[in-house]
This record gives C-alpha cells, structure tokens and sequence, in this order.
C-alpha cells in the first residue's frame, strides 16, 4: 500500500509538469499583446514598454519563460500580475470562496442525488421515477448558464427568495443559488446512476440469499442494495468534488462570485499568463490529491479491490 | 453393494418413512400455479397444477431440463418468486398452514428459522462486499437465533430420542472458545485420574482436539465423549457443567461453517467471498441456509457449479447434516442420476407440469411419462452406469453406445493428428516470487479421425493445454505439432491456414457468440476472413451448415439472445464447422448444457465425426460425458497428466487413485439399475 501511494505521488511530477507547459504554451499561443493591453488607449512608450517586458521575461523565448516560472514556482514564488499583485495573494483571495461554493455545491447534489436516485431505482415505473428521470434528463441536456439565469431571473428577481449575484465576500445564502446550479448537472447524473446501481442490484442473486435468510426488507436493502449500489456513486462524487474546484467558471461568472473560475476568466482575457498558469497548476494538484483519494477510497468500499 | 447390505438399509430406509409419514407432510404443495407477466401483460404459464409434499427428514428431488418450472415452484415455495412472477392458483402448505397468500412481512417470520435456501450459483449468491462471518451472523440475528445454545428440529429429536437419553436444554448449550483451552486442561486431568495414560490418552486428547469444535459441539457430547474414554459419568457431567458455559457470536458463526465442512473455520470467517473457491463459497452457503436449524431446506442446484469431485463431497456432507439435524431436503436438479442418488422420492416437471413423482428407485427403473424415459436415457451418468452394468453382466455393451470406440489397434495405426509434447505452461502469480506451473509437462497425441478427453477438476490445467494446442497462448516449454509441423513457427499465411483445419468451440455459448451479429454474420464470418467463395456461395454454405447442426434456416436473421443454450451451441458447431477443419478443440463444450441438450450436441459431434473423420479434442470435467464420447482419455491433475488410457482402459481399471475418486464421483454410480 505505502509504496503503491509512492509510486501515484511520483507520478504527479510527470503530470504536472505537463499541464504546465501545455497551458503556458497555450497562454503564450493567444493572440494580442499584454504589454500593449496595459497601455490601453494611451500612446505606448517604447522605452517602458521593453522595460516591462524585460521585468516579466516577455523578451524571452517561450521556453526560457517557461523554465523561469517553473525555477520560481519551485520556491513558491508565482510571480506578480502586470498590476503588481503577487499572484499568490490572489489565488489566496479567491480560492476560499470557491472552496465554499464547490462543498455546497457537492453536499447538495450528494444528498438530492442518492435521495432521488434511490427512490427511483426502487420504484422503478412508478409515476414519481418517470418524473424523477424526466427532470435529470432536463437538467443534463439545458446547459448550465440556462438553468443559471432561469433560477436567477424566477427565484431572485420574481419570488425574491434568494440574493441574484454573490458578489465579493459572500455569505452562505449569496452562495446557495449558484451552488445548487452549479450541482445540478452532476446531481442529475448522480441521480441516473444511483438508480441504475440499485435496480440492478436489488435484482442480483446475493439480495436473494439474504431475504432468504429471514432479513427485513429495510436491511436488506441498506446492507446489500444501497451498500453495493454507492459505490460507483462515490468514486463519481470524490471525482466531481476535484471538477467542481475548477469547472465554476460559467456560474461563477453568471453569479459575479470572485473565486477561481472568475479569476481564471479574467485572467484569460488580459494575457497574464503567470496567473493563469498558476491557478491551473493548483487545479491539476486537486484533481489529482482527488483522483487519488478516490482510489483509495474505493479499496475501503470494495474489498476486491487492493493495490500493489 | 452386497444383497443384504442393500437390504437392510431398504428396511432402515422404510422404517424412517413411517416415522416421517407420522409426522404429517412439513411441506405440502397442491395444484400450484405460477405465472409471469410480460411487457404487453400476458400471462406465461410458467408453472401449472403441480403437486408435491415432502415429509420432515425426506430428501424429495424435482427434476426437470431448464424452463421446466423447477426452480420457480422452489421459489414459489419460498416466496422469493423474480420479478412479475406471483401465485396465481393451488396452494402452499408448511406444517399445515397455507402460506402462498403470505405478505412479504410473513414470509420474513418463516424464511431463514423453518425454510432455508442454498443456492444455485455460489459466485453470484454472496455479496462480494461482506465478510463470509458477517453474511452468517445475518442469518443468525434475523431470526434471533440463541447463539448460545441449539435448537434441534423435531425429527431429531425424535430420531436421536430413541438412541440417547432425554436431554435437558440446557444440555444443548455450545462449547465456548474461551473456555476451550480449560476445558482440555480439565479432559486430561481426568483422563489420567480415571488411568488412560500414554498413547491412549494422547489419541483421546486429539480426538477432543479435533472434535470440540466451539460453537457447534454441546454441553452433552462433550460428556458423552468423556465417557466414551473412560472418565466416571458423574466426573464426565461435572466437567462439562463446569466448562461448557455457551457460544459467542463468533464461535458460533465458525461452528456452523466447521459444520458446513469449512475447515479453519475461525480464519475463513473474517475473508470475503473473493477469497474463497466455489467449493468454499458453497459450503459457506450451505452454512447460511442451515443457520437457524430450518426443518426444510430448498437445495437449488446447489453443486451444478461445481467440479463433481467437489460436488460430491459437498453433498455427502449435506446429506450427513441434514440427517444429523432432520431436515427435510427439497433437492432440485437437472441430473437424474444425482436425483436418484440422492433423493428418496423423485418428482419430473416438464413444461410447468409435474408429469412423474414416486419414490426415486421405481422412477429410474420404470419410467412412465415418455419425457422421463427420455431423460433416463440422456442422462450421461445414467448411460455410462448403464454400459458398466452391462458389462458386468457379459452383455454386449455396444449396442448401449453412442459413440463406438474405437480399439487399441486401430488407434496404434492411425496417424497422428496433432502431437503434444513436454508441454509447460508457467504463470507469474501477484506477489509471489516462484512461477505457477498451470500445466507441467504434458505429452499425448491426438489420432486423426478419433477422440481424445482430456478429463480434471478445475485448476488441473486441461483449458491451458487447449489455449495452447489452439495457439492462443505461449508455451513456456515443449512443442505442439499439427501433421508434424511445429505450430510456434506458424505466422501469418502458415497461420490463418493452421486456424482453418483447427477451431474450436468454447463453454459458455452466452459468451462465445457477439451479441450484435446476427447468426447469419457469426457463422459466415471465418468464410469471409479465409476470403472462401462470393457472398451467394457463402450463403449457401451457411444454409448447409445449419442443416448439419439441424437448426431451421430461419434462425439465420436472427440474434443470439433469442436462442436457447443448446441452439446456441449448435451455431457455436456450425461456425466451428464452417471451415471442414480437421480438428475440433472442444473446451467444456457441453458443460453448460442440460443433458437432453447436451446428449443431442454430443449425438451431432459423433455424427459429424463417422461422416467426416474429424478429430476431436475434447475438454470436460465430467467423465460421464467422456465414455459417450471418447476413444482415449488423458486425466490431468494439478497440471500434470496422471493417467493416459483408452476409455474402456481407464472406466475398467482405472490406474490411479485419483482417476478412481473422479469415476466414484460420477452421480448415480452405485445405483443399482433395472436393465429394462
């Protein structure tokens, strides 16, 4: 176990190192030219144009760029945006509230999800299961920025129950609209595969031997339906916690909350390629810890699983 | 079996038949119906007005081919009928009350304390997520089993009353494991008080060792055993009192897997399923549907699944313990001869319909209904009962033979087909530095125009031997000659021309057949890949081959789902076939398969091979099915080849003893059969 764990952290290097360069060449790729972007309408002034140039290695090959990042990244020193923040102060500003945006987000889709998925899977052709599927079929198939202005336009502006946008710093009840769009694709899919799991489980020979056993209906379905069918459902949960993390770009946009997504958006759009690297070598560090984690856990679930 | 022998347990026999028949049928079952509904709701009759009782003790078998509403009428019975199937008429009888009305919350009071179930597949019927231990305490705690002492049905009582004195409940109290290790303190101690001394006493000392098994042996046998070596009765009784003081959950949970002939019982509780072989898992079962001491137990094909070796322990043992306990048994199977065996009364369904029940001997001997008849003469462990018997008689066992094997000479003269020579087959097992030796140089020869079994458990290593004579899979040593040309130098034209004279036909034809092609494309495919003819000549030739097989042409758009086991398996010989290859490599080929299917896939390979002189190699586990087919047989075990005979060679004098516990394994073997 210990050295399988060592061989899956060693393999981060070669991972991140990858994305790294893949999103600076990318960044560097785009076109239009920072420097002049800083300038806005003013003339330019060569003289401090090539200085700053100079002072973010603009003047250097991409390359020469792309290693001098990685030297300070190494000492955790991510660089200044062109307005001279550090870069990590940023990210520092950001990443809490996306921290909190992504576990409300993650609760909400977790418990609606295997709630509705499970009643489905059970009563599966009953009215409440077509329901069920027709409105997680609705939610995966209407894209996000969709669902997100339907929810802010009727359950902020009309009804008035929920605030319309987060902006900066806030609360739990600013977050509570955009989380639950932001889960409500994956919900959606939770809620497809819980039923899937549990109306093929309960069918499965071994749900048999236990009602044959004497067992109660409500233990045989917690201790050999739901217990089996939650498998696959967390490994996808503990995959879409890491996705969550960096894929709230559109909502965070549409709901003006200042985390990652909203930082990278930004980020984009000005060139500022030390930040936009940055935030993506972070991602890649979560998704990765996440994917992991998930492997792990699903040993814990599944004792046919073992690694070595 | 001697005449008085037979006699005399025919007079035990009836003597438990009153004493059963006293009693009142536990089970009795009238006119019962069962239906499934479909998509567009019809009703499919699956069973109709069958009856049938079982008397507290008895062994009852319903046998019948796949689709004849065995297991339905056991599940019926349980009330765990799949999906939309649901009583419709008749009714369901346990100790005289009626029961097919139950809710699903009555039925819960009687499953697992007064029914239990062991199941057909052992894979499929534990959850791979839960302890083996777990999965029985389950069991135990449903029912609010007291761990601490046995609860004995009344057969048992009565049976072992007659033999034993009267014991009190508190008599019935389990062995804890506590208190094992004073209790054996205490045993020798009065051993030697009461002069057994030495090796005596070290022989009883083992026999207590072995025997006191916490959780499954009581307070009384532990007395009576002391007695039985020579300690007073008042001393023996003061022991037991002193020391057997009841079970934990624990000791109980690896006492009845003791029981259920797990050995290392303790450990073996605390692995998964994954862990355990089909054998074990399958005992472990066995563990579960006898936890509560039910007074019937519904053995649905319990040992179909597993290799006959083990299927015959397995059910020895079951049979010993059901005794031991008085449960009634009620054995549903598809094999006759194991019915017949095992059973005291036998009851044949057919198309949802009980068409023969009586008691087993009479059934076997004198069938009525033309479809037992049928089935007494498919049964391949019937028919080579038959030829032995035969033989044993100075009959000409010929004219009983399907297959006319062929003799020593004209095997010595014919040429060699395909030769297998020291050959070995090495895996890397995880985590394990030595290799594993699948097979460990094997040698034989296959004799164009003839059979050669190759017969073992499984894990001998006789599919490996297959995969590798198909080259599919690398030898690690040793060669494989096909017309005396080294298979291992066959590349690409030299190959695709070895893969059209040698084909083989798979087990399982669910998986052997794609899904999405539709018959037409499985059995024209190797036409096309050999490029052999155009596409009318091909479909031709596919219309012939169906024939062959005796399947309609009709069956040709469609798919596999929509075909039966056997039906499949004849498109599996009809692709095989499609090519005229000379060889045929046979992997378990009919193992999956009724035994009316099955008789009618081994009648078509012989067929095939009088018209055609084909060779086949033929892997199976079951030495039944090898004299209806075979000219030589090879027994592997363990990766080696033990023994390598003629079939008559190796049913007559078998060499080894291991070939002789397969031959003893064969069901229905010591029946003795009227030659009608």
């Amino acid at each position: 176990m210990g050295k399988y764990l060592l061989r899956r952290i060693l393999q981060m290097i070669p991972v991140v190192l990858g994305t790294t360069l893949l999103v600076y060449a990318l960044v560097f790729a785009l076109p239009g030219d920072p420097v002049k972007a800083m300038f806005g309408d003013k003339p330019i002034n060569a003289a401090v144009a090539a200085q700053i140039r100079a002072e973010y290695n603009l003047d250097k090959p991409f390359i020469i760029q792309y290693l001098l990042f990685l030297k300070n990244a190494l000492t955790l020193n991510f660089g200044n945006t062109f307005s001279g923040q550090p870069v990590i102060d940023e990210i520092g500003q950001a990443f809490p509230v996306t921290i909190k945006l992504a576990l409300m987000a993650f609760v909400f889709e977790a418990i609606f999800g295997v709630i509705f998925g499970i009643i489905s899977g059970l009563k599966k052709g009953k009215w409440y299961d077509s329901v069920i599927l027709i409105v997680s079929l609705l939610l995966i198939s209407v894209p996000t920025f969709v669902t997100g202005f339907l929810a802010q336009y009727f359950i902020g502006v009309k009804w008035r129950l929920l605030p319309v946008t987060a902006g900066s710093d806030p609360g739990f009840l600013d977050l509570l609209m955009p989380a639950m769009v932001l889960g409500s694709v994956s919900m959606a899919y939770i809620i497809r595969l819980t039923r899937s799991e549990v109306s093929s489980n309960i069918a499965e020979d071994y749900v048999r031997t236990a009602r044959a056993k004497g067992m109660s209906n409500g233990s045989v379905i917690m201790r050999h339906v739901l217990r089996n069918s939650l498998i696959p459902v967390v490994t996808y949960l503990g995959q879409d916690l890491g996705a969550l993390m960096s894929g709230a770009m559109i909502s965070e946009t549409i709901f003006n909350v200042h985390g990652i997504g909203f930082l990278t958006y930004q980020s984009i759009l000005k060139g500022e390629s030390n930040m936009v690297v940055s935030i993506v070598t972070l991602l890649t560090l979560i998704f990765v810890v996440c994917n992991l984690a998930v492997d792990m856990l699903y040993a814990a679930l599944d004792p046919r699983i073992r690694y070595a | 079996m001697s005449e008085m022998n037979s006699n005399s347990k025919n007079e035990k026999n009836e003597k438990l038949f009153e004493m059963q028949k006293e009693q009142g049928p536990i089970l009795e079952v009238k006119d019962l119906k069962v239906d499934f509904t479909t998509g567009d709701k019809r009703a499919v009759h699956a069973v109709r007005d069958a009856s049938f009782n079982v008397y507290p003790g008895q062994w009852v078998a319903i046998v019948g081919e796949s689709g004849s509403g065995k297991s339905t009428s056991a599940m019926a019975v349980l009330g765990l009928l799949p999906g939309t199937g649901h009583v419709v008429g008749g009714s369901i009888k346990l100790e005289g009350e009626e029961i097919s009305h139950y809710t699903r919350k009555q039925y819960e009071q009687v499953l697992g304390d007064k029914m239990g179930l062991v199941p057909q597949d052992p894979m499929s019927n534990l959850n791979p997520v839960w302890r083996i231990g777990t999965q029985v305490e389950e069991a135990l705690k449903a029912n609010h089993m007291d761990i601490s002492h046995e609860k004995r049905s009344k057969l048992a009582k009565a049976l072992a009353g007659s033999e034993v004195a009267v014991k009190s409940e508190d008599d019935e109290t389990f062995i804890g494991s506590k208190e094992l290790p004073d209790l054996l303190k205490a045993a020798q101690a009065a051993l030697s008080e009461a002069g057994v001394t030495g090796d005596k006493a070290k022989k009883k000392m083992d026999y207590f060792t072995a025997e006191w098994v916490p959780g499954s042996e009581t307070r009384w046998r532990v007395a009576d055993d002391l007695i039985k070596a020579g300690v007073s009765d008042d001393k023996a009784w003061a022991i037991a009192k002193q020391y057997v003081l009841g079970s934990t959950m624990t000791d109980r949970i690896s006492g009845l897997l003791e029981e259920a002939g797990l050995p290392d019982a303790a450990t073996r509780a605390r692995q998964y399923p994954h862990e355990f072989s089909g054998g074990m898992l399958q005992r472990a079962l066995i563990a579960i549907g006898l936890a509560c001491r039910p007074d019937l137990l519904i053995a649905d094909e319990p040992t179909s699944a597993l290799d006959v070796t083990v299927q015959k322990r397995i059910l020895d043992h079951l049979h010993a313990l059901t005794d031991e306990l008085g449960t009634a048994v009620l054995f549903i199977t598809h094999d006759l001869g194991l019915a017949a065996e095992r059973a005291q009364q036998i009851v044949v369904m057919y198309k949802g319909q009980v068409v023969e029940s009586g008691p087993s001997l009479e059934v076997l001997q004198h069938p009525q209904h033309p479809y037992t008849k049928r089935l007494v003469a498919a049964a391949p462990s019937l028919a080579s009962q038959r030829i032995i018997s035969a033989k044993e008689h100075g009959e000409n066992a010929e004219a009983l033979m399907e297959h006319h094997v062929k003799g020593e000479e004209t095997l010595e003269k014919s040429e060699h087909i395909i030769t297998v020579s020291h050959l070995t087959k090495e895996f890397k097992l995880p985590r394990k530095k030595e290799m594993f030796k699948a097979v460990d140089d094997v040698s034989f020869s296959v004799k164009r125009g003839t059979t050669l079994a190759i017969v073992g458990e499984s894990g001998s290593g006789k599919s490996t031997v297959a995969n590798m004579v198909l080259k599919l899979l690398k030898p690690t040593s040793g060669t494989v000659t096909y017309e005396g040309k080294d298979i291992s130098g066959f590349e690409g034209k030299t190959l695709l021309d070895f893969r059209r004279h040698v084909q083989p036909v798979f087990q399982n034809p669910y998986g052997s057949l794609d899904p999405m092609y539709s018959i037409y494309r499985s059995i024209e495919e190797p036409l096309r890949i050999h490029g052999i003819g155009d596409k009318k000549s091909r479909e031709k030739r596919v219309r012939e081959l169906l024939d062959l097989v005796e399947m309609p042409q009709s069956v040709m758009q469609r798919y596999p789902n929509e075909l039966s086991g056997g039906q499949r398996q004849r498109i599996a010989v009809a692709r095989a076939m499609a090519l005229n290859p000379d060889v045929i490599v046979c992997d378990e080929a009919v193992s999956a398969l009724d035994v009316l299917v099955q008789d009618q896939v081994l009648r078509l390979l012989n067929d095939l091979q009088a018209e055609r002189g084909l060779s086949y190699l033929f892997i199976t586990h079951d030495l039944a099915v090898v004299r209806q087919i075979a000219d030589e047989v090879v027994v592997m075990q363990k990766g080696r080849l033990v023994e390598h005979a003629t079939t008559d060679e190796v049913f007559d004098h078998p060499q080894k003893q291991y070939t002789k516990d397969l031959l003893d394994a064969i069901p229905g073997g010591h029946l003795q059969l009227g030659l009608d």
